[in-house]
């Protein structure tokens, strides 16, 4: 049985409570992400290198935030930390990219328009992610 | 694609994250209950695979066969995935694990349809 309040400053897990679900949401992204990267680039890369190429990396950085808040691997902590903010990076960057000049990526990567394709979930996932880990944060 | 079982896939879909949006919001753990209709909608899922794929094999247009059976095979994965991950634990938040997998789950049954249509 796990502690059932995160805010108790010794409960610093962020795969408990909240970050269960949190932990379920990234797997769904990563799982999604590198399925849809993995067959862009297995069937159609020449179509748009830039573009599947980005898909790949934004499926790595989903499967390191999903391992790190899950608690897997020798130092999950600094890998949810880095995996969160590079995604942060990740959708501003190429969602201000692909609303300034919509051309740039002809094919749509899960960060294009700042995750608009998917509810703008992409957009909101890193903040939940960050928000999560200075809350448990010892 | 195999109606009405798609419609229904994605009502029940529905359903159980509303079903288990009430476990979480009563603070209870998933029980025989939830679990069970879990178990059901599995039931649907793997019938909608078998047809699905049997389509596929047979001369049915699909736009991509490969991600269409993808999604209908990931579809299988997600509710067991969702209940082992909610049961792990006793909280609110490991039992909001099966809103997301069967938000997902219904997700996956539109874009099945998208895919075959």
């Amino acid at each position: 049985m796990a502690e059932r309040t995160p805010s108790t400053p010794s409960s610093a897990s962020t795969k408990a409570g909240p970050g269960r679900a949190l932990v379920a949401i990234y797997a769904v992204f990563a799982l999604s992400a590198s399925a849809r990267s993995g067959l862009q680039l297995a069937t159609r890369a020449s179509e748009a290198p830039v573009a599947y190429t980005l898909s790949a990396i934004a499926a790595l950085v989903y499967i390191a935030a999903t391992l790190g808040l899950a608690e897997v691997g020798p130092d999950p902590r600094r890998l949810a930390w880095a995996a969160v903010v590079f995604e942060l990076v990740g959708v501003l960057t190429v969602g201000t990219l692909t609303v300034l000049d919509p051309a740039l990526f002809p094919d749509a990567t899960v960060w294009s328009a700042y995750g608009q394709g998917y509810g703008y979930l992409p957009l909101v996932l890193p903040f939940l992610g960050l928000g999560w880990l200075v809350r448990t944060r010892r | 694609m195999i109606e009405p079982l798609q419609t229904i896939l994605i009502v029940a879909s529905l359903l159980l994250a509303v079903l288990a949006g009430v476990y979480v919001a009563l603070d209870r753990s998933p029980d025989n209950i939830l679990v069970g209709a879990a178990g059901l909608l599995e039931l649907g899922f793997v019938v909608q695979a078998v047809v699905g794929i049997a389509q596929v094999i047979g001369d049915d247009e699909v736009a991509s066969p490969v991600t269409f059976i993808g999604y209908l095979l990931a579809a299988l994965l997600v509710l067991p995935l969702g209940v082992l991950w909610s049961l792990a634990e006793r909280s609110r938040g490991a039992t909001s694990v099966l809103i997301v997998a069967a938000l997902t789950t219904a997700f996956l049954v539109v874009r099945v349809m998208q895919l075959h249509g």
